[in-house]
């Protein structure tokens, strides 16, 4: 049972933010299920930057490797610091889309 | 694309809330892991693990030369080798071994250290070099579970024979989220160097 006590915590607190979301702030219930997509959007995002990290990374190191002799290890790239930095890339990213979207319509609509 | 990148967003947390809340990684673990076949060997062969800043061996590092020890005294073998570079210009890993290993009560004589091979295919030539020309011919290797499968091989290669002597730094029963997650990032690092060594030819 202790084993599902984190996942017992954040359906309790996701619960709680729903009730207070939608009856203190008045969020419309309509706007979850696009929040929801743009999460998973996020999370995909954020997976394809780790991709990208880890092979740009594996790349760099053979070519060290091959170019020096130094003794680089490739486990370097599996630090679990690269899963939040690809997150926070992928965030950005995602972020950086959403701002520039609105901005480049106008720009491309005729005067 | 944008969908594309939903469902992988969507494929990425499935993965995750599988990891640290089902046993799918205690699964995986136990099917890639190698079972243990201690018998009698020529040496112990103890793969390197790590070596933090400050001289400490880290903790896969400690199991693995604790277990190669224990096999040591209990008669496993005459010798007890140890491998492990100075990760960062000080003091060797197997250095650091051998001295514990003697403070524990193994011969000086009986421990041979390898401080130049940086991973498992150069500890692997390396030490097969070392122990052919010292005759000896069946080796018990001492490693991961997970990783024993492509160290093993790779010795092989070199023309001994290998009795695996698993000992995990990560429990193949974890049953905490964290400890899954832990157990999961080393078997996915262990399917990747796998495909590596595959697409390199050393396997």
């Amino acid at each position: 049972m202790g084993e599902y006590l984190v996942l017992v915590l954040v359906v309790v607190t996701s619960c709680a933010a729903y009730l207070v979301g939608a009856a203190r702030f008045g969020l419309p219930r309509a706007g979850l299920r696009p929040a929801v997509w743009r999460v998973l959007e996020c999370v995909g995002l954020s997976l394809v930057f780790l991709v990208a990290n880890v092979l740009v990374g594996i790349v760099a190191i053979l070519a060290l490797r091959a170019l020096t002799k130094a003794s680089v290890s490739v486990y370097l790239v599996a630090d679990e610091a690269l899963l939040v930095l690809s997150f926070l890339q992928g965030l950005t990213f995602l972020y950086w889309r959403d701002h520039s979207a609105p901005a480049s319509k106008v720009l491309s609509c005729p005067d | 694309m944008a969908r594309l990148v939903r469902l992988l967003g969507l494929v990425g947390v499935l993965l995750f809330l599988g990891s640290a809340f089902t046993p799918l990684p205690n699964f995986l673990g136990q099917r890639l892991a190698t079972p243990a076949r201690l018998e009698a060997a020529e040496a112990i062969v103890v793969l390197g693990g790590g070596l933090s800043p400050d001289g400490a061996l880290d903790n896969v590092s400690l199991r693995r030369a604790l277990h190669g020890i224990f096999l040591s005294r209990r008669g496993f073998a005459p010798l007890l080798l140890f491998s492990g570079p100075a990760y960062h210009g000080g003091v060797a890993e197997a250095a650091v071994r051998a001295g514990l290993a003697r403070e524990l009560g193994i011969p000086p004589a009986a421990i041979l250290t390898v401080v130049d091979a940086w991973n498992t295919r150069e500890e692997a030539s390396r030490i097969t070099s070392l122990l052919g020309g010292r005759g000896v011919r069946k080796i018990l290797l001492v490693t991961d579970s997970h990783h024993m499968v492509r160290a093993r091989a790779l010795f092989e290669r070199g023309g001994l024979e290998v009795l695996a002597a698993p000992v995990d730094g990560v429990s193949l029963v974890a049953n905490r989220p964290d400890e899954r997650l832990n157990l999961m990032h080393k078997i996915l690092i262990e399917i990747l160097a796998r495909v590596y060594y595959r697409m390199a030819g050393y396997l």
